[in-house]
């Protein structure tokens, strides 16, 4: 009987071995729900590039084309409200994302800074202290205690800033293949998941590291060109394929799982969609860029 | 199931892995085998002879200048089965895995460049297996053969003002023909090294023309065009002003200096000295391309000594643009009707390379307008586009080119995003489905 199970064993650990990884964990499905075209006072939506959610219900939409900031609210998985919030002239908000203390932070790729803004519209720039240069942020997240994680071009690192905007850590990013870095996501072990659009590479970094190491292959059969990452509820990451129009699921361990999402004008396909957001509740919240909308998924 | 069988089950999955892509080198082409005639049990005096009888062509070509050995030995066995083979003209293997049977490290592993037909084992395009009027077996002269696929180059070269010797002398004066184990672009030797041999930069015309520069250990292709070129001392035909100049302090720290070769900024700073107006009307605009500020900056796509193309850029749109932008590449070379400016490489026909307030960077914003430069559909009847005519399938788009094309191309005619003009119209005119 023990000759029997420990052969068995051997069989299923190899059998396992051999499966492709993608068969190994889950992907996983987006589902239309609805798409908001419009504010609060039926103004169009031009070209939203953020959208930023909370468990609680609350949304923000980078409306870009507008140079302003769109308040929604989300209940009983409907999206409401629609409040205007102006941003100074000639802003281009891009990537947005809510602190722990309910703070909105937008980049605003015109000044290439990132704002701290209030409810008014009232925006702050953050300082960077101690930064190598004058921050050019391609992109940022902020974790649980309000730090702020910045994809830095002109360090080409990762800086990670307290909330007083001190830099405390400072992470080379990698430069094989010509890499250029749209974006980074971080999990709950701290780890720094940092995505390379032009190679369609995901690489990380453990919460002690002092540099990245690529964690998947190149992508570039399953994605042309990731702009934005997230980390899902299950521990999957979540690509924003901007060229290739759709949504790419990867293992923290590289493998690809899936790809939702695919070209067009109407609800449920996408162009060149651009931030997506999970509202902890089973909504996944997309910025379609050149739909002028942001569309509203449930999340399987 | 008994425990053997379970045993054997897992024996057999271990083979799986092991036979599983990767897992092993692939099989070499078999050898062109000297003996074959004798394992074969030709008549005496058979070999190659008897093939003769029926190919008697090949007797004239056995007396050419260069014979391919196993030809002059008779040995069309080597390469050939006389009675069956999977391969086309009864090759024992196909194309360039036969040839490598003899020829195995024509292409060294892990080398730097490799010619591509040599890459693709494509040997029959520069050698004929048999023979031919040419050393080396080649199908023509050196200088014709390359210039039969390099033909732009050969052209320049050929009508340059001022001439490189080693190019009279044939291209493989510097270039190898299969790969090149350790430098780009099949040279024999890497860049200056290889220049060095000719050129001495400890003279005083060489130090004088160079500013006192120490240049013997930079890239001379950086500046100068090795094929030829209709400028004094074999410049490209594009110079950026301070060199033509001479002054090469302005971005440089004085010859001679602690800091060596040292610029006297880095980055954008160093560019912004002189162009500080083109880069404020960049940075003015929503969208600044991501290379202009960060890292190499201006130094990603432009040369800052000298270029054959205009505008200082490193290369055409293809490769340059392409380096990054690979799928943009990749769609329009699947694409069943080619787009001009993308097949041209001529991408900043449409796109801004340094910024603009367009998504995509294109200029103009509209798309409309845009399409307009080059398509003239504005002066005859079209399908109604514009701002106003809202799009049936989303109220937040107006119907424009873009609706019903995709710039860089589909698998489809016309660049459409759908087989059949029918299953487009009908995404709007749903009242006329079928």
């Amino acid at each position: 009987m023990t000759v029997h199970r420990s052969i068995l064993g051997l069989t299923a650990a190899l059998a396992a071995a051999l499966l492709p990884a993608g068969a190994r964990a889950q992907s996983i499905t987006l589902t239309h729900v609805e798409s908001i075209y419009a504010d609060a006072k039926k103004g169009a939506l031009k070209a939203p590039e953020g959208v930023a959610c909370t468990e609680s219900g609350r949304v923000i939409v980078a409306d870009t084309g507008h140079a302003r900031l769109v308040a929604y609210a989300m209940k009983d998985g409907k999206l409401g409200g629609g409040t205007a919030i102006p941003l100074p002239e000639g802003a281009q908000p891009v990537r947005v994302q809510i602190d722990g203390k309910g703070d909105v932070l937008v980049l605003d790729r015109k000044t290439r800074a990132i704002l701290r803004v209030g409810e008014s519209g009232a925006a702050t720039p953050v300082e960077a202290k101690g930064a190598p240069a004058k921050l050019i942020p391609a992109s940022f997240k902020v974790d649980g205690s309000d730090r702020l994680y910045v994809l830095d071009g002109a360090s080409r690192a990762v800086l990670v800033l307290d909330r007083d905007g001190n830099v405390g850590r400072k992470l080379d990013l990698p430069r094989e293949g010509g890499a250029l870095f749209t974006d980074l996501a971080l999990d709950a072990a701290g780890t720094i998941y940092a995505v390379d659009g032009v190679n369609a590479t995901v690489w990380a970094a453990d919460k002690s590291a002092t540099a990245f190491r690529q964690i998947s292959k190149k992508l570039e059969d399953v994605m042309s060109f990731p702009a934005y990452v997230t980390m899902t509820p299950r521990g999957a990451l979540l690509l924003v394929d901007q060229s290739g129009n759709g949504i790419v699921t990867i293992g923290v361990d590289g493998a690809f799982l899936g790809r939702q999402l695919a070209v067009g004008w109407e609800d449920g396909l996408v162009q060149y969609p651009a931030q997506i957001c999970l509202t902890g509740k089973g909504e996944a919240l997309l910025a379609d860029r050149n739909n002028n909308r942001v569309q509203v998924f449930s999340l399987h | 199931m008994t425990p053997r069988s379970f045993l054997r089950a897992a024996v057999a999955l271990g083979l799986l892995a092991l036979a599983a892509p990767g897992a092993g080198a692939p099989p070499a082409a078999p050898k062109p085998d000297a003996k074959a005639a004798t394992r074969q049990k030709l008549k005496p005096g058979a070999n190659g002879a008897l093939c003769l009888d029926c190919h008697p062509q090949f007797s004239d070509r056995l007396k050419m200048a260069s014979v391919h050995t196993p030809v002059r030995a008779k040995q069309c066995t080597g390469c050939h089965n006389p009675h069956a083979s999977d391969h086309g003209k009864l090759l024992s293997a196909t194309g360039g895995a036969a040839c490598a049977a003899c020829h195995a490290g024509t292409v060294p592993a892990g080398a730097k460049s490799v010619h591509e037909p040599a890459a693709k084992g494509e040997c029959q395009k520069c050698h004929d297996p048999h023979a031919s009027a040419t050393a080396g077996n080649l199908v023509k002269p050196v200088g014709e053969l390359c210039a039969s696929c390099h033909q732009k180059t050969a052209e320049a070269a050929a009508k340059a003002k001022y001439k490189h010797a080693p190019v009279e002398k044939g291209c493989s004066a510097c270039h190898l023909p299969h790969a090149s184990a350790k430098t780009a672009a099949l040279l024999a030797t890497d860049v200056p090294d290889l220049c060095l041999k000719c050129h001495k930069p400890d003279r005083p015309t060489f130090a004088k023309k160079h500013m006192g520069y120490p240049v013997a250990k930079s890239r001379c292709t950086s500046c100068h065009d090795p094929h030829g070129s209709n400028q004094n001392g074999l410049m490209y035909a594009e110079v950026h002003s301070p060199v033509a100049k001479g002054m090469c302090n302005q971005c440089h720290e004085p010859p001679g200096s602690a800091a060596g070769f040292a610029t006297k900024t880095e980055g954008v700073a160093l560019c912004n000295k002189c162009h500080n107006q083109q880069l404020a009307t960049m940075l003015d605009k929503g969208r600044v391309h991501r290379p202009v500020l960060e890292g190499d900056a201006c130094l990603t796509c432009h040369s800052p000594h000298a270029s054959r193309a205009k505008g200082l850029v490193k290369a055409g749109g293809t490769a340059l643009c392409g380096g990054c932008h690979s799928e943009s590449v990749k769609r329009q070379a699947l694409s069943r009707t080619k787009h001009q400016p993308v097949l041209d490489g001529d991408c900043a026909k449409c796109h801004d390379p340094h910024s603009s307030n367009a998504p995509l960077m294109l200029k103009p914003a509209i798309t409309v307008e845009l399409c307009g430069t080059c398509h003239n559909y504005q002066k005859h009847s079209s399908h109604p586009i514009g701002e106003k005519v809202v799009d049936p399938r989303n109220p937040n788009l107006t119907v424009d080119c873009l609706s019903c094309h995709r710039a860089h191309g589909t698998e489809h005619e016309h660049m459409m995003p759908f087989p059949k003009t029918t299953d487009l119209c009908v995404k709007c005119h749903q009242d006329m489905k079928r």
